[in-house]
């Protein structure tokens, strides 16, 4: 009957749920005897997690060394404004035995490697191993895409040209003798930029002909590790690591791990002696450097402040739900009177 | 007077005839070809893209797109915003299109249509060859092709009857050939006699509708023509076989030309916007600080434009084609009588529907049927019954009335009972069409009709009418009378009068409004009391009354004052009106008071509940009607006038508003009634009423009383405005909203509402009247109490979805932009420098937050739509914009600056000062803000809204994979150089981060929503505990001055009595007029 119905006047628009905006829907009730559980619940979680982080921050060991030489007493004072070749060691002791694997890391503050311009000043397709980037580096580098003579710079732009280039080494001090801590070089970078995003032309060095090195190099980008082919070019480590830009002017980039054999439960107690090729200069904007020893965990450095955020905003909810139960219960109570 | 028309000379029009190259025209003679298309193939793209960038939002966007191609400050790749951008407007433009082809279609339809044009004799020919100076023949019901001048037709004294519904609101007019012409070709009537017409001469083509001056140069003489002889175009000739007409005017275009000249002018405009952007690049190069500084913020603009994303835009045109598209669909809104669903015809308007807060309503065919039936009447004092289902259109079942009076009828019995039928068979100006071997009656008044078809039923039938003479058949014996005088209806007298001439003696019949009439009966009039009660009676029954009054005329009187009258006719006008009418009042008097007729005008279904409802809803109702005062019964039977309300009349409203203080003055006058007990009561319980022409004159002369009159009459619980023109209905929808900041909604069927259609929401009622008002309408259904659903269910949904899509929508982008600001702290404040990757900037709104927000946005529904009519209260918070108010705005605003904050500061602690790089950071955050605005409250969860919430999540994670892909970096590194997501989505911290700034900036609004769900419960319990005491009245006063509401609702002005009986002596003066300007 209605079939028939509907067949005949076409106009008639069908009867179905969705038309009629009568589709089944799961329209929450929510009570308070929900609502103020579940937000004690959530806060409960999250202090719980909070715990948890800050517990495993706080017991991961971690050695700062600022060698700036803002200070006149500081070793490395008289580096600051040397622009020469200048080498400086500080010496430092550590109480107890640090746990491996100990991660070396340099600091740079007041940095700010996430500025626009100075981000972008780089040619990924050169960075890519492709050669017609190498005669013609994109505009994007400018200033740093011609030296003076206007030969091609490789590789182009401010990012590379700044790159950092202080060089440490550490050395225990064992019945006052200077024994060298091996630092372990390999790997430091992301597996992607060695093995994608950064490539090395087939042929190394010719390619680099009628190319120049960035101004404030002191050799060429195929001469920064001569003694291994994959560390050398465009993939060596430490320029990886530095392309790899901070996300704030306050960071930290990995420097070498200490993974040698006798320290790989980690750097036993003594004196340490950290010597430093000072090369870099950020007296002129502020900045300061430092060297960070530490070892990680499984949510990686040390990091107090995700687990104090957890504290704190769990233990909101759970105010929050003692609230919202204090508010229910007096309106309850008023109710009853 | 410099149009010149020759007749049926086309080779002297041709070569002056308009023509058009693109947007060049010369010539003055336009063909009949109507153009209402917009574009042609070479203006569609200018036009289109003129008309789509007077949008601001689209200049805005294009704005954006320009600075995106400048290289030195662009930010994010040009096709993000480009690509939405074009599918706008190539989505816009091709809506246009294909309204336009619509358009198109429709004019060949119209151009196509047939006509007769004599070219040596009458050949059929298509509208669009009618050209000026042709001599047209038009039958009848054609419609009629172009202005013509009417040179003769098929009537007597060559009147004929245009219909004309497409212009105004009365439906027959009456015009009339040239005493001249028609002569002319009545006596001679041939094909060449036609032809030989020569000059005309009269006004350049313009608009004014309801004048006309031009002379016609015939046979050496000229002759002034008026409105009178003009038939205008869209017209439909009535009960008249046919008429000759001159080509006058043909179509005018005008339009085309001025819109291509301002797109030429935007394209000037544009290019000069070019050039200064190439000018802009160049000056990048310098690299002077000012200018960073200035290229910087432009940057910024451009960072923060997903904020506002032309997503939006895209999102709102399809949001509102769903809402309309459920309006369409309901069935609840289906009428299956006309098979007709409802309609929205503008989607754009659909949360508007929530909001109203006056609605404007005609009346006659959209709260009434338009289909008067002769209830009762009351003969010689005794009240007859008549059948209720009884149809006045269906000429054939007799099975009204009661029997008794039937048989009184039969056996002629009574002669007060002939005698009242015969005025009712005699006393009108309708006129009758032979159909079929049974007369159609048409008249201008609906009333008339509906008695002369009862009459008609009843025995007496009305057959013919001539200039003299009208023939009735009384019960079988056709009786010819004489029709010596038609004293016509207007508006002062609210009477209609005829003479007439049985078999010797004089009569006159008499028939008005029962205040006029009873005043002019004779004394001691026999059943005048027991009239007076059925009077009482029948307004109580909410029914419109007339008075039927009969007086034998003396023959002397009638000698001495026909003589009178003669002379007075012919005297000027300003004093003839005065004149005649003191002489009309001389010849009504003594009269006998024959019957009372009462005519229902039968409300649609449900007309009361639903403006009770909506009412209750807090949606002032006003009332528009041509009617008359009388109009009132209606507005009682509707539930618009509450029987315990007090009516404010015109006389008192303006001694409120003359006062110093309207609103004091207005509490004052309800306190010192004595009807309600508390004040509360009395404003709700006052109902304005008003005519038209009151309320215009006045508001002509002090225009600032709009604004006092509208804050009484938001007072009111309701308006009533009685004898109403389209014009002045269009008037007092400009004026309330003018003078209100609510969204104003009108409804009305016919075509003489299409002016007042035009508020803020029309609603076009589809009913039997043309489709005129539905096309004109946003939104088209086919009953009234259809709004109730469209207001109250449709309306507050849509609503209450846009609105809090809107809001959503707002935070969400708002607080994802925002986070740059934030970042810009911490990197030099290079605006540039995104914090997120590029990909998510251009997915985020597209692919990542759309659907769940959008399906909400669909089917939210806080309260189901049974309920929604339940407690029309809800719909209060529409009005009052609750849920769209900029301190809304602004704390959702706020909500958003604190989710930005909380999004960059958050990983911003965890990031600081380790070893994490940027484009870590950057997943992080888009996680974040990801899950965030995933973090929806909608009420109703339908299966598309929870697909949509877990598509949503799940599509983040599959495009961050697809654009951090090893094979897309390696075909393009510039543009996929983030690899980061394969590391950073097995990273705890990431993780945790993420979570924790999500939970944190979705804090304040679970807390928020939390608060409300407890303080609801106690809520709940006060709203049941509070509801009003009843109040009693104290006393019930009877409403008004009189109970009686007697109506008569002939249409206004002067009505066609005068044409119809005194065609000679008009013709006559014409002539004497005519005479003195030939010589």
């Amino acid at each position: 009957m209605v079939k028939e119905e509907q067949e005949e006047s076409s106009n008639r628009p069908d009867n179905t749920a969705f038309t009629q905006q009568r589709l089944p829907a799961w329209q929450p009730i929510l009570s308070a005897s929900i609502v103020i559980p579940m937000f004690l619940l959530i806060g409960a979680a999250f202090i719980g997690v909070g715990v948890a982080l800050f517990i495993t921050s706080r017991d991961i060991q971690l050695q700062e060394l600022d060698y700036t030489g803002d200070d006149s007493e500081h070793p490395c004072f008289k580096c600051r404004t040397n622009t020469e070749k200048c080498t400086c060691s500080m010496t430092f002791s550590i109480p107890t035995l640090f746990k491996g694997p100990v991660f070396f890391y340099y600091g740079l503050t007041n940095y700010f490697q996430n500025q626009r311009k100075y981000g972008a000043s780089k040619d990924d397709n050169q960075l890519y191993g492709d050669l017609d980037y190498f005669t013609n580096p994109s505009t994007d580098c400018d200033p740093y895409t011609r030296d003076s003579k206007n030969m091609p710079i490789v590789p182009c732009g401010a990012l590379a040209n700044s790159m950092f280039n202080d060089s440490f080494s550490l050395s225990h001090t064992v019945n006052g003798v200077q024994k060298i801590v091996p630092l372990d070089g390999k790997g430091i970078a992301w597996w992607t930029d060695y093995n994608i995003k950064y490539r090395n032309p087939t042929l190394n060095s010719v390619f680099f002909s009628g190319t120049k090195k960035p101004t404030n190099w002191p050799k060429p980008i195929y001469e920064l590790d001569t003694t291994d082919v994959y560390n050398n070019g465009f993939i060596n480590q430490d320029f990886l690591v530095w392309m790899r830009r901070a996300a704030l002017p306050d960071f930290r980039k990995l420097y070498r791990r200490i993974t040698h054999d006798d320290y790989a439960d980690g750097l036993p107690a003594g004196n340490y002696t950290l010597t430093i090729a000072y090369n870099y200069p950020v007296h002129s904007f502020n900045g300061k450097k430092k060297v960070v020893l530490s070892n990680v965990s499984w949510m990686g450095g040390k990091n107090d402040f995700l687990g104090i955020a957890y504290i704190v905003v769990g233990s909101m909810c759970v105010v929050m739900s003692v609230v919202m139960l204090i508010v229910y219960a007096r309106f309850k109570f008023a109710e009853d009177v | 007077l410099t149009w010149e028309v020759k007749a049926n000379s086309r080779h002297y029009h041709k070569h002056k005839q308009r023509k058009s190259f693109l947007c060049f025209t010369w010539g003055r003679y336009s063909d009949n070809v109507v153009r209402s298309h917009k574009y042609s193939l070479l203006t569609f793209l200018p036009l289109t893209l003129f008309e789509q960038f007077q949008r601001a939002a689209n200049i805005y966007f294009l704005l954006m797109v320009v600075l995106q191609c400048v290289p030195a400050i662009s930010s994010i790749p040009w096709y993000i915003t480009i690509i939405p951008l074009l599918v706008v407007l190539s989505v816009r433009g091709l809506k246009d299109l294909a309204s336009d082809m619509a358009r198109r279609r429709c004019d060949s339809e119209i151009n196509s249509r047939p006509c007769d044009v004599l070219v040596s004799q009458f050949m059929t020919a298509q509208w669009k060859d009618v050209c000026v100076g042709d001599l047209l023949r038009i039958r009848r019901d054609q419609i009629i092709p172009a202005d013509l001048l009417l040179l003769s037709s098929s009537e007597p004294h060559s009147l004929c009857y245009v219909e004309t519904a497409d212009i105004d609101e009365t439906n027959l007019k009456y015009r009339q050939a040239l005493g001249a012409t028609h002569n002319e070709l009545t006596s001679h009537p041939s094909e060449e006699a036609l032809g030989a017409f020569n000059v005309v001469l009269c006004e350049e083509p313009n608009n004014r509708l309801y004048t006309f001056r031009g002379q016609l140069q015939w046979q050496g003489e000229c002759f002034l023509l008026e409105n009178e002889h003009v038939l205008l175009r869209g017209t439909v000739l009535r009960n008249t076989d046919f008429a000759y007409g001159l080509t006058i005017y043909t179509i005018v275009l005008s339009v085309l030309l001025a819109a291509l000249l301002l797109a030429i002018g935007a394209g000037v405009s544009s290019y000069q916007v070019m050039t200064q952007t190439s000018f802009l690049s160049a000056l990048v190069v310098d690299g002077n600080p000012a200018y960073n500084g200035f290229l910087v913020y432009w940057s910024y603009i451009i960072l923060l434009s997903p904020a506002m994303p032309i997503a939006l835009y895209i999102r709102f045109e399809v949001i509102h084609t769903i809402h309309s598209k459920f309006i369409g669909w309901d069935l609840e809104m289906y009428w299956k009588q006309t098979d007709k669903p409802a309609e929205a015809r503008n989607t754009s308007l659909s949360e508007e529907l929530g909001q109203v807060g006056y609605l404007l309503s005609d009346k006659t065919g959209t709260l009434t049927q338009n289909r008067l039936l002769l209830r009762q009447c009351c003969i010689a004092g005794q009240i007859y019954p008549m059948d209720l289902s009884w149809n006045p259109f269906s000429s054939g079942g007799l099975r009204m009335f009661s029997p008794t009076l039937v048989e009184t009828l039969r056996g002629q019995r009574c002669p007060v009972t002939t005698q009242f039928l015969s005025a009712l068979a005699l006393c009108h100006t309708v006129m009758a069409e032979w159909k079929e071997g049974s007369p159609v009656y048409q008249a201008a008044s609906p009333d008339e009709e509906t008695l002369v078809g009862a009459a008609r039923e009843l025995g007496w039938v009305f057959l013919s009418r001539t200039r003299d003479f009208v023939v009735v058949s009384e019960l079988g014996a056709t009786r010819q009378y004489q029709l010596l005088a038609l004293l016509d209806f207007t508006s002062k007298r609210r009477r209609m009068s005829v003479l007439r001439d049985p078999e010797g003696g004089l009569k006159l019949y008499c028939k008005g409004a029962d205040v006029v009439i009873l005043e002019r009966l004779q004394k001691n009039c026999p059943h005048q009391e027991s009239t007076e009660m059925a009077l009482e009676l029948f307004a109580e029954a909410c029914l419109r009354t007339l008075c039927i009054a009969v007086r034998s005329v003396p023959e002397a009187l009638w000698e001495r004052w026909s003589e009178t009258l003669a002379l007075s006719a012919a005297m000027a006008t300003c004093e003839r009106d005065t004149l005649l009418e003191k002489l009309y009042d001389e010849m009504e008097r003594d009269l006998l008071l024959l019957g009372v007729t009462a005519i229902e005008d039968r409300l649609q279904e449900g007309v009361p509940e639903t403006i009770a409802l909506l009412q209750e809803a807090g949606i002032r109702v006003w009332v528009l009607t041509g009617d008359k005062k009388t109009a009132v019964n209606i507005g009682y039977a509707c539930r618009l006038l509450h029987p315990e309300s007090r009516l404010l009349e015109w006389q008192e409203l303006r001694q409120i508003l003359q006062s110093a203080d309207p609103q004091v003055s207005f509490f004052k006058a309800k306190q010192t009634e004595l009807w309600a007990t508390h004040k509360e009561m009395a404003r709700a319980k006052t109902s304005v009423v008003l005519t038209g022409s009151e309320l215009q004159a006045e508001f002509e002369e002090r225009p600032e009383w709009g604004a006092s009159f509208m804050s009484l009459a938001e007072q009111c619980q309701s308006v009533l405005c009685c004898r109403v023109t389209p014009a002045q209905k269009a008037e007092i929808v400009k004026l309330v909203r003018k003078h209100t900041a609510s969204i104003t909604m009108s409804i009305g069927d016919g075509a003489n509402d299409v002016n007042m259609i035009k508020a803020h929401i029309g609603v076009g009622l589809a009913g039997r009247e043309g489709g005129q008002a539905v096309h004109n309408a946003d939104f088209a259904v086919s009953q009234f109490r259809f709004l109730q659903r469209l207001l109250l269910v449709h309306g507050r949904w849509s609503y209450r979805r846009i609105s809090l899509f809107l809001r959503y929508f707002l935070f969400k982008t708002c607080g994802f932009a925002l986070v740059h600001i934030w970042f810009g702290i911490l990197n030099g404040f290079s605006a540039q420098q995104s914090l997120y990757e590029t990909w998510f900037i251009a997915l985020y709104t597209v692919f990542y937050t759309a659907v769940p927000v959008m399906c909400m946005a669909f089917f939210e529904q806080d309260v189901s739509a049974e309920s929604s009519l339940k407690f029309p209260e809800l719909y209060k918070s529409g009005q009052k914009k609750e849920l769209s108010s900029p301190r809304k705005l602004v704390t959702y605003l706020l909500y958003a600056v604190y989710m930005s904050l909380v999004l960059f500061f958050i990983p911003c602690g965890v990031f600081y000062n380790t070893a994490y790089d940027y484009q870590t950071m950057a997943v992080t955050v888009s996680m974040a803000a990801t899950f965030a605005v995933t973090v929806i409250l909608t009420k109703y969860w339908t299966k598309f809204n929870i697909a949509a919430l877990c598509v949503s999540v799940v599509m983040f994670f599959i495009c961050t994979r697809i654009t951090h892909s090893t094979r897309l970096f390696q075909s393009s590194p510039v543009d996929y150089f983030f690899l980061v997501s394969e590391k950073a989505f097995i990273d705890p911290v990431v993780w945790l981060t993420a979570l924790l700034t999500a939970w944190t900036a979705v804090l304040p609004s679970v807390t928020f929503h939390a608060f409300n769900v407890i303080l609801s419960v106690h809520n709940k319990h006060k709203i049941h505990n509070s509801s009003p005491p009843p109040v009693e009245l104290t006393s019930r006063f009877a409403r008004g001055s009189s109970l009686r509401r007697s109506s008569y609702a002939i249409s206004q002005g002067a009505g066609p009595g005068r044409l119809i009986h005194s065609a000679t002596s008009i013709q006559r003066a014409e002539a004497l007029k005519e005479e003195k300007v030939s010589t």
